[in-house]
């Protein structure tokens, strides 16, 4: 298990929001989107907050971390 | 899930195209080279990635880079310059072994050249492991 999970998936399908739309609006790559997804690549803070505001929750609603994941 | 290429991406693929090639073309024939055929190989290297760089922008929309696009930059220059380090201490080990040890002609004519070639295959090789190491990380999802 990676240690910073996420639910961006499940938040952004709730809001009908494509990972194109979400990552104009976050200024990233859809390739992005989909590695934040994916667990596969933590983001920094600053595109972490902006994705929780996108998304119109916390950023402990959207990130998790797991201090005995992987890293 | 199909992902598509970044912009990036395209950009990387493009680069170790360009460097296989003229690179490939050098080191095929290597027994015929100059410093003059080295000067042409940089300056061939340098149009053809240009000519590329600009048909990639040109067909590719959405060009925006990011965080992930730097810190896999960043990966791939870590991975070239440990390459390009490890193998210039093997030569500069080597270049001593055998001044020292063996019976290396260091007056020959061609020597010169054979060192410019093995010095210039260090640094191609560093720069194919650098690009090489950017695509294996977008295509690994880093």
């Amino acid at each position: 298990m990676p240690a910073i999970r996420n639910k961006v998936r499940e938040l952004r399908a709730m809001k009908e929001i494509t990972q194109q739309e979400l990552a104009d609006r976050i200024g990233v790559t859809r390739q992005t989107v989909i590695a934040i997804e994916q667990d596969k690549y933590s983001p920094s803070l600053e595109t972490a907050f902006k994705v929780a505001g996108v998304l119109g929750v916390s950023i402990e609603q959207c990130f998790q971390y797991d201090p005995k994941g992987k890293r | 899930m199909a992902t598509g290429l970044s912009y990036r991406e395209k950009s990387l693929y493009a680069s170790l195209a360009a460097e296989l090639v003229v690179y490939g073309a050098y080191f095929f024939f290597h027994q015929e080279n100059t410093v003059n055929k080295v000067a042409g190989l940089i300056a061939g290297i340098i149009v053809l990635q240009v000519i590329l760089q600009l048909l990639i922008s040109a067909f590719t929309r959405n060009r925006v880079t990011d965080e992930r696009d730097q810190l896999i930059q960043l990966r791939g220059y870590r991975a070239g310059y440990l390459t390009f380090t490890i193998l210039m201490v093997l030569g500069l080990s080597m270049l001593w072994f055998h001044s020292t040890v063996g019976n290396m002609p260091l007056d020959d004519k061609r020597m010169g050249l054979h060192f410019l070639s093995v010095f210039f295959g260090m640094l191609v090789i560093a720069d194919i492991t650098k690009t090489a190491t950017q695509i294996v990380s977008y295509r690994r999802a880093l």
